[in-house]
């Protein structure tokens, strides 16, 4: 690795972590100097994040050594390496909802100073923001901030406490496309003001654009490391997986068959009466893939959990297979050929502490073959998760392993297996590869792209435009609720996508700049 | 996908200990921390006996005699334990669907009045039709009395700790008003209802001793919930209302419906054990015949870690634990209140040891 400066900010040296009997972190060494970005490359499990947390002392490496400006950090906690000027963005938050950003950021801070001085501490936290092009409004309640404003406030408090290095665990996953560049710009700025970064992410294109240096972690070893000028996508993605990795094939355009599902003006308030779904009208056919592009927040949830029968519409009306479906229960739905897979692996599309046989059957359990009488059938939970784990090629150590030891990737094929392996009328996915590395996420398209190959139609729902883009015969956008679109294959492109998602018209090209400011962030309070 | 299937498993790197753990290993594992547990809390107690100037083995001794030491403390410590196993269990279930029920003593004081006021005002039906009879009255009004909190829950947002709680109250001052007035015993001197008819007794279930048939009803009980919750699609809505309540909603299964299904099984449970009190220990309904027997069951519920099959042995530990108590006190002068001690050191240590598991735990 290209190294300018003399001392490194950061030297690990041959950090091992075991897990029982893997070995998370096998010898690495990690040299950041100031002044850098450097990407940290991996799949889910490659071992960068128990890298990260032995650095910033969550977890102990079982042995190695770690030097941050010219002094070791032995047996540190978070609060040491904080001190000592290493800043950490998690990707979930650690913010308090009910106060504002300025008192989020004098939380804890000793140089706030031991009487509360709101009025200064807002003062330095507009100049210092606006300085690096991360605006924030002091007064401003967290609860009412868009995530991406969230991510500023942590950002902004990590700098205000004198980071020197930060470290930014998947920072742009919930970002829109202006809020991406934003972010990448101040990591910039910082950069230039002498800081280190550490950026961790699955998104090549980011990590080419915005980094200095790369290094790839694979199966808890560095498998590549260097300038990132010198590395291409293909390059990189061949160091992560140890193979090469094909774009998923755009689907050839086919004939599409039978409409099977329709919805005419579907509106959904939520328990406070906002309206988050208004009037959304689609039609979908047999072999075919509608994909719903959109920023995270504007109404995709609401549309995923209706259709599959989850949550109630309040208005309009569900057609699958000319039948009225809108008051028909989640069961029924499944159980009529209607499958989903929602978004949330942890507490709704999976249950950690059972098994993983139990969650196999947990959508299809009143009937045959998990039911036989008044009684479950044992045997048939088991015979089904065999087959579908070899079918699936889900890792576990058999039908009764709890789902809370699998991966992550793993427990999405288990999903997967049971979603798909029922062979659905109609799939509906809600950001099935979210948080998956890019070789279990690959997967999940084939599987998807298999599905419609056998005449399924699917309901593809997703933040990220590429694989909008790969997968949609039609494409459709979700804005402030409603669905803008559906357009057909090559009448869309990225670009006018992009306008669609912050609000403009399917026929519009171009978009007044204020209005990306406005509409960057989930438009509901 | 064949290259990645040669790597390590990643599966492994998330959880250091890997596989499920096997049922026997769990059994055996529970016993182990529970056990130890109860030695710590014995440990402990001893010192507090020891304060008060008594011999600590002296008193377990008599403590042990107390339960175990003649036929009569046996078939005591027995009918003790009926109850325990029969509330205990019901609250199991409700813990396992995460609805925290913990009305047990009311909808066993409910139970009691139904049973009591059904062979009292039935006394000339032969007692193959009127046990059953009462003790169905008393179910249903257990499961009635539960159903009005769940009620409360699902149509009103009471939250069913509230709910149970005051219904608590209400269902044991409803036995005193009863028998304060129509079902009282006419000069008895004591809020007691008049003896029931000897044809409303429950039958012995050992001949020579006086352990009644209800212990049987409450082993019957305690298995058929184990089925229930492992074997069939109830128990999986009631695991799965449990362990997440947006899983369940994808999995189309209702809470509502849970809630009440749940509730009226708890509180027909509860409502026998009152029955079973009243027809096979006292013959006849008493105030505050009830008193502790909801607590303890939430207690022998969480000793027993959610398991139904479980409630076995942690509700014959509480049934002996209290027979050989009031030997105790008899004997050697310690106050029962001791036994409180050991109860409530038990369950701290015992959750204490709980929440090294938690990281295992099975939905």
């Amino acid at each position: 690795m290209t190294n300018p400066s003399p001392t490194p900010l950061l030297e690990m040296r041959g950090i091992c972590k075991q897990y029982g009997h893997v070995q998370a972190n096998r010898n690495i060494d990690l040299a950041i100097a100031q002044g850098r970005i450097v990407g940290l490359l991996g799949e889910n499990g490659s071992g960068k994040s128990t890298l990260m947390k032995v650095l910033f002392g969550m977890v102990r490496a079982d042995a190695g050594t770690i030097m941050f400006r010219g002094k070791p950090l032995v047996n540190h906690r978070p609060r040491e390496a904080l001190a000592a000027g290493i800043g950490m963005i998690h990707q979930h938050f650690m913010l308090v909802e009910a106060m504002t950003v300025a008192e989020n950021v004098m939380l804890g801070w000793k140089p706030a100073g031991r009487w509360l001085r709101r009025r200064t501490v807002a003062r330095l936290l507009k100049e210092k923001s606006g300085h690096y092009g991360l605006d924030l409004d002091p007064d401003a309640l967290v609860a009412d901030l868009s995530f991406g404003r969230r991510q500023r406030v942590e950002i902004m408090k990590a700098i205000l406490r004198g980071a020197k290095l930060l470290i930014l665990d998947e920072p742009t996953s919930n970002l829109s496309p202006p809020e991406v560049t934003g972010l990448l710009a101040a990591l910039r700025r910082l950069r230039n003001e002498g800081l280190g970064i550490i950026f961790i992410s699955h998104k090549l294109g980011e990590v080419l654009e915005v980094c200095d240096d790369v290094v790839v972690l694979r199966a808890g070893e560095i498998t590549g490391a260097g300038p990132a000028a010198d590395a291409t996508r293909a390059s990189l993605a061949r160091l992560m997986v140890g193979r090469e990795l094909a774009p998923p094939a755009p689907p050839a355009t086919s004939a599409p068959g039978a409409e099977v599902l329709q919805t005419v003006g579907l509106s959904v308030r939520d328990n406070l009466g906002v309206e988050r779904l208004h009037q959304v009208g689609f039609n979908l056919c047999a072999g075919e893939i509608l994909a719903i592009a959109g920023v995270d927040g504007n109404g995709q949830n609401e549309l995923a959990n209706v259709l599959a029968g989850v949550t109630p519409a309040t208005s309009g009306r569900i057609v699958f297979q000319g039948a009225d479906i809108t008051r028909r229960s989640a069961r029924a739905r499944t159980a009529a050929g209607l499958a989903y897979i929602p978004v949330d692996r942890s507490s709704t599309s999976l249950v950690p502490g059972m098994t993983v046989a139990e969650n196999l059957g947990m959508r299809d359990f009143e009937r045959a073959p998990f039911r036989k009488g008044p009684w479950l059938d044992r045997k048939a939970f088991q015979r089904e998760a065999a087959t579908r784990v070899t079918a699936f090629q889900v890792r576990c150590t058999g039908p009764d392993a709890l789902v809370q030891t699998l991966s992550g990737g793993n427990q999405q094929k288990l999903v997967i297996a049971r979603e798909i392996g029922r062979q659905p009328k109609v799939l509906l996915a809600f950001q099935p590869t979210w948080g998956l590395d890019p070789g279990a996420a690959q997967y999940v398209l084939e599987q998807v792209l298999a599905l419609r190959a056998s005449g399924g139609a699917i309901l593809f729902i997703s933040s990220d435009l590429d694989e909008v883009l790969a997968l949609g015969d039609r494409v459709g956008v979700m804005f402030d609720g409603r669905l803008l679109g559906p357009l057909p294959r090559g009448e869309f492109d990225r670009a006018r996508l992009g306008f669609m998602m912050v609000g403009a018209e399917p026929g519009a090209r171009s978009l007044p700049t204020e209005t990306f400011q406005a509409a960057a962030g989930p438009s509901v309070p | 996908m064949e290259t990645l299937t040669k790597d390590p498993d990643p599966s492994l790197a998330e959880s250091p200990a890997g596989s499920a753990p096997q049922l026997v290993d769990r059994w055996r594992q529970g016993f182990l921390l529970i056990g130890t547990a109860v030695l710590l809390a014995f440990a402990v107690a001893a010192i507090a006996l020891g304060v008060a100037g008594k011999n600590p083995l002296v008193a377990y001794w008599s403590l042990i005699r107390g339960a175990f030491g003649s036929v009569d403390a046996v078939s005591f410590a027995l009918n003790k334990t009926t109850p325990y196993l029969l509330a205990g269990v019901g609250v199991t279930m409700c813990f396992r669907a995460r609805v925290i029920n913990i009305g047990g003593e009311g909808q066993i004081a409910v139970g009691g009045i139904a049973a009591a006021w059904v062979a009292l005002a039935l006394p000339s039906l032969p007692a193959a039709v009127l046990i059953p009879m009462a003790l169905m009255a008393g179910g249903i009004a257990g499961a009635f009395w539960a159903a009005i909190a769940g009620a409360l829950k699902i149509y009103r947002n009471v939250h069913e700790v509230l709910g149970t709680l005051m219904l608590n109250f209400v269902g044991t001052l409803m036995v005193s008003e009863a028998l304060h007035g129509s079902m009282g015993e006419p000069g008895a001197g004591f809020p007691q209802s008049p003896l029931l008819a000897e044809n409303a007794w429950l039958p012995g279930l050992v001949p020579g001793t006086d352990v009644h048939s209800g212990l049987l009803l409450a082993v019957v009980a305690v298995v058929g919930c184990h089925l229930l919750l492992w074997h069939t699609p109830f128990g999986f809505r009631l695991r799965l209302l449990g362990s997440s309540e947006s899983a369940a909603a994808y999995a189309g299964v209702s809470s509502a419906r849970g809630v009440l299904e749940v509730m009226l099984l708890a509180g027909c449970l509860a409502g026998l054990a009152g029955g079973v009190e009243v027809l096979g220990v006292h013959y006849r309904l008493i105030e505050g015949f009830s008193s502790g027997f909801g607590f303890n069951a939430v207690a022998i519920a969480l000793l027993a870690g959610l398991e139904p099959a479980a409630v076995l042995p942690a509700g014959f530990f509480f049934g002996f634990l209290e027979s050989g108590a009031l030997a105790m006190q008899r004997e050697v002068g310690v106050p029962s209140s001791l036994v409180f001690v050991i109860e409530g050191l038990t369950m701290v240590f015992v959750l204490c040891a709980m929440g090294l598991q938690t990281r295992q735990r099975r939905v």
